[in-house]
């Protein structure tokens, strides 16, 4: 096979051995790309064979297994096959092998995500029908849905059980409990089989929904729902704009065979989209092949009516007005086109970038189509934008009059995309409660600004690098007429998101903890300054860095979802596995081996100072950095381990109201450990998912306040006050006996209405609930245990 | 000389009033303590009982009820001088022992009224806690939380306190140290029933019963 390679082809095997550092700067030929293509089947095959094999090593027996679910094939010429792992036939959720299969070269497997020990006990006694129905039943849908669920028997997890999913308004920006995805559910297996019931709900009534639900096959019970929408998430202020953000562009459009045009272009896209795809064709000559923008018509009033059309019939192909968007109930005229056009031109850009400089074939690497629905009203969907996955779609809000403008801009558009990038390779999970979400977030941001940049090069669309200028460093500045939406170079400017890891980071909405990563990768691409005081000046790192330029750090950051990660909306990674594999990805890209492999350089030093300057891991060359952490002390009891609120809230600690305590805190790493308490935390910057309340008193104690509920509390090393760490208190009422006491003798009471269905008393319950059970005993002796201790 | 002998004299006796010792015959001071004294209490209803396994420097208290009173759990408060140091247990982890007549588990992983199943845990949460509040004062709890448990004979040790000595608190040999209980419950054999049917209602309602236990007399020594 070799022997029959042409010229070109032998040179690039040549290419290859000397390392992927000299490959990486230079992008592979067409024909090399097309060999490499064309070899990606037999690699999948040979990945899978390649992880059969290994299954004792790994920890997995022979009803275990693994089937290739995406593969593509990368800048360097190597095949990158993700495989989930099946037990009987049947996924594993959040368990998966990511196998890159270079030409002529030994498999690499990354199997840290692949979980061993997996023993899961009984058959379904569920049919996958019943499943569905419960499902369907939750889902409590007022219109049709958008077609019939999926459902698929896995291996569920317990570890994965849902907790407490939040909910941003759009309207006030508050984050609260939304308690229609808040699952309360327990397991007493490991592993147990379950139904995932895919639902999918697009009309007047619902609005646009893709919940995923998690049912237990054996109980029937939920045990986790996922929306599996990527919404932006803004935060509403006053002021006035256009909704014009690109000026005159030119446009892949399509004559017809009616003879008139439309924002159709069917030259980026080789597979349907799997929503349009169910659209009959009309003589007009479309199909569901191919990038292209829709309206939804509203109503006068700007009502969504939920009909959605194709901006087509424009017998001059001249398109919009350039004007902010006033149009209601015209939006497929010239002033509904403006958003149309501005839709159509950045999505262009963005599968141009990602085809052209990291070889992905669109977002999800299989070429599928990829569509926009502008003028998206209604409570949530009009100061907003998403991304549908499901659709491989975007929606894109209207603004307001008085307040943000059309949600159309190109780096809104160009984020919203790369969702569908991460949708599927690492699939981050999106909601506020994992660290990850914020990595989901900056991963859209940092790539909008990538794509920006390519944006402003003098390639055209044909670039195989990203230019070191042309970011801008903002996301959504138009949409706020001149005030972002977020920051990338110091996020904090938005008085809401964080410049720097911190314990209880997780909190925050993603779209406010992904502060993190996008100042990392800023300071990676761009550079921090030694100059106190400035935007991009980091404590963390004083002496500055010099940035390595858009292209790589690009590149590295790609390498890592891409290759690198796997959450399988399963929350599990975090920043420091983020940091720990982007510096992975350096060594590979730009080592200073001649394999490319395991030596550090200038360019795997910048990574490690780019992430300790957001206090993610040590700068290069540091040896030790104080830490203060609220999860230390639990250790894995009863509460982490099994209440509801086990994911994300894990190390929260229960504490009486109205007493004076303590709470409970760590400081690693330095020897002064005093802290000094505050109120509050920089989650609350964001939303009121959490309460602040009560006075920290002169000896650092705090005297709680009177009304149950969370409440943020924040602790700084005196030692090393840009280290500190937000955690939540839960406060509960002791006092069951109704003796305005809180003593041991309170337990009594609970007794009494332990695990009846209707308590005899709500006093009886640590949360004020009709019931009472065992989470009430455990918050009970928690919080007496935290305030009353005996050394 | 005789002058001097009768200030030093003086002296000895003011000093043995001001320490509140009251011998007034001229005896040395007392030495200082090196460990507690504990004399139960009399009668046989509610009691602080010392176990044998008390030592000078850990006074080991048993609470102990009056003989076939059916119980389903106690709780008391008991104040000490701050020169008294209250002890924690290593096997509980808290400052009261389970003497192990009360049932604190889920006696059965699936409760037959129909309400949530529950697995059996090691780590299962107990109502046996406790701790020291502000002015020393020990806070201590044991229950059996789940009603389909019988209640039990409480004329047997049912929990266990440990009050430890400080030879850093300056304890003289015959001190007296007051130990007062400011609070005591317990939960009666009736803890109120509930229906399932027709719908689910309060049938009877039950309280926490108050009660008094008796203390003995305590001393450094």
């Amino acid at each position: 096979m070799h022997g029959s390679l042409p010229r070109l082809l032998t040179a690039l095997v040549f290419a290859l051995a000397l390392g992927p550092a000299l490959v990486a700067a230079q992008p592979m030929s067409p024909s090399a790309r097309a060999y490499h293509l064309s070899q990606q089947p037999q690699r999948v095959v040979l990945a899978q064979d390649n992880l059969m094999v290994r299954r004792t090593e790994l920890g997995l027996s022979e009803r275990e297994g693994f089937i290739p679910v995406h593969a593509f094939t990368n800048s360097e010429g190597v095949a990158v096959v993700r495989l989930d792992h099946t037990f009987e036939g049947h996924r594993v959720l959040g368990s998966q092998a990511i196998a890159k299969v270079p030409l002529g070269g030994s498999i690499r497997a990354s199997t840290s995500k692949v979980m061993a020990g997996v023993q899961v006990e009984g058959a379904p006694t569920l049919s996958p029908e019943t499943a569905s129905a419960i499902a369907l039943r939750h889902l409590d849908s007022k219109g049709p849905l958008k077609g019939a669920p999926r459902v698929e028997r896995v291996v569920f997890p317990a570890q994965f059980l849902g907790g407490i999913a939040t909910t941003v308004d759009p309207e006030t920006g508050k984050v609260s409990v939304d308690r229609k995805l808040t699952v309360h559910a327990r397991l007493s297996a490991p592993y147990v089989w379950a139904y995932e019931v895919r639902t999918h709900l697009q009309n007047v009534h619902d609005g646009p929904k893709a919940l995923t639900y998690y049912i237990d096959a054996r109980t029937g019970n939920i045990l986790r729902i996922n929306d599996a929408l990527e919404h932006q998430a803004v935060t509403p202020s006053t002021g006035t704009g256009k909704g014009y953000y690109n000026g005159n562009v030119s446009l892949p459009t399509s004559l017809m065979l009616d003879s008139t045009y439309a924002l159709y272009d069917p030259t980026r896209g080789t597979l349907p989209n799997p929503d349009l795809q169910n659209y009959t064709p009309d003589a007009s000559g479309w199909s569901a092949t191919g990038l292209q923008a829709w309206y939804e018509q509203n109503d006068a009033q700007g009502t969504n009516t939920y009909q959605s059309f194709l901006f087509q019939g424009n017998a001059g192909n001249a398109w919009g007005d350039g004007l902010p968007f006033t149009a209601y109930g015209m939006e497929g005229g010239a002033n509904g086109q403006t958003a149309g056009v501005d839709a159509l031109y950045a999505m262009a850009w963005t599968w141009d970038f990602y085809k052209n400089v990291l070889n992905l074939d669109g977002m999800d690497g299989k070429g599928t189509s990829v569509y926009a629905q502008v003028g998206m009203t209604g409570s949530y969907f009009r100061n907003n934008a998403y991304w549908d996955p499901y659709s491989m779609a975007l929606g894109l809000g209207t603004g307001t009059p008085t307040g943000y403008g059309s949600f159309t801009e190109f780096d809104v558009i160009a984020h919203e995309m790369t969702h569908g990038v991460t949708a599927t390779t690492v699939k981050f999970v999106n909601s506020a409660g994992y660290e990850e979400a914020g990595l989901n977030e900056a991963t859209s941001d940092f790539f909008a600004q990538m794509v920006k940049a390519y944006a402003s090069g003098s390639a055209g669309n044909t670039g195989a690098t990203v230019p070191s200028t042309g970011a801008d460093w903002r996301i959504g500045a138009g949409v706020g007429h001149g005030t972002p939406l977020r920051y990338l170079d110091k996020p904090s400017k938005d008085q809401r998101s964080a410049d720097g890891w911190y314990d209880g980071l997780l909190y925050m909405d993603g779209h406010f903890s992904a502060g993190v990563l996008n100042r990392a990768l800023y300071f990676l691409a761009h550079g921090a300054s030694a100059t106190p005081g400035a935007d991009d000046f980091s404590p963390y790192l004083p002496q500055g860095m010099k940035g390595i330029g858009n292209d790589k750090a690009a590149r590295i950051w790609f390498k890592t979802v891409t290759e690198k990660l796997y959450s399988g909306n399963m929350g599990t990674v975090t920043c420091l596995e983020a940091r720990d594999q982007a510096i992975q990805s350096a060594l590979e890209l730009y080592g200073e081996s001649a394999g490319g492999f395991g030596l550090d350089s200038l360019v795997s030093h910048a990574v490690e100072n780019a992430f300790g300057a957001v206090n993610v891991g040590l700068n290069y060359a540091e040896s030790s950095r104080t830490q203060v952490r609220f999860a230390d002390w639990r250790n894995h009891d009863w509460i982490q381990r099994n209440h509801f609120s086990d994911i994300g809230y894990g190390h929260k600690q229960y504490l009486p109201v109205g007493e004076r305590v303590n709470p409970r805190i760590t400081v690693l790493n330095n020897p002064n450990t005093a802290v000094t308490w505050t109120l509050g935390g920089p989650s609350l910057y964001n939303g009121a998912s959490a309460l602040k309340g009560g006075v920290i008193n002169a000896d650092g104690s705090w005297t709680t306040p009177y009304t149950l509920g969370w409440y943020a509390i924040t602790a700084t090393s005196k030692a090393d006050p840009n280290q500190f760490a937000e955690g939540r208190a839960f406060l509960v009422n002791l006092d069951t006996d109704g003796d305005n006491e809180q003593d041991a003798v309170d337990l009594g009471p609970i007794a009494f209405s332990w695990y009846l269905t209707n308590g005899l008393n709500p006093a009886h319950s640590m949360f004020n609930a009709p019931w009472v059970d065992d989470a009430d005993v455990a918050a009970f002796v928690d919080a007496m245990k935290a305030t009353w201790w005996v050394k | 000389m005789r002058k001097l002998g009768f200030l030093i004299s003086g002296l000895l006796l003011s000093l043995a009033l001001a320490c509140g010792g009251g011998n007034s015959g001229g005896a040395p001071p007392a030495a200082p303590a090196t460990g507690l004294a504990y004399t139960d209490p009399t009668g046989t209803g509610w009691r602080l009982v010392k176990d044998p396994a008390s030592t000078p420097s850990r006074l080991l208290l048993n609470l102990v009820g009056p003989t076939a009173l059916k119980t389903r759990g106690a709780g008391f408060n008991l104040k000490a001088p701050v020169s008294i140091r209250f002890g924690n247990f290593i096997e509980s982890a808290w400052p009261i022992k389970d003497l192990g007549v009360y049932e604190l588990w889920n006696t059965d992983p699936y409760p037959g009224d129909g309400s949530v199943a529950v697995g059996s845990d090691p780590l299962e949460p107990k109502l046996l806690a406790g701790g020291v509040k502000a002015g020393n004062v020990l806070t201590v709890g044991i229950f059996q939380k789940d009603r389909r448990a019988s209640a039990k004979d409480s004329g047997h040790p049912l929990c266990q306190v440990a009050l430890e000595f400080d030879a850093s608190a300056g304890l003289k040999a015959g001190d007296a140290l007051p130990l007062t209980i400011t609070k005591s419950k317990h939960m009666a054999e009736d803890i109120g029933a509930f229906s399932m049917t027709p719908t689910a209602e309060m049938v009877r309602k039950a309280n926490l019963v108050e009660m008094t236990i008796a203390v003995g007399a305590l001393h450094a020594n």
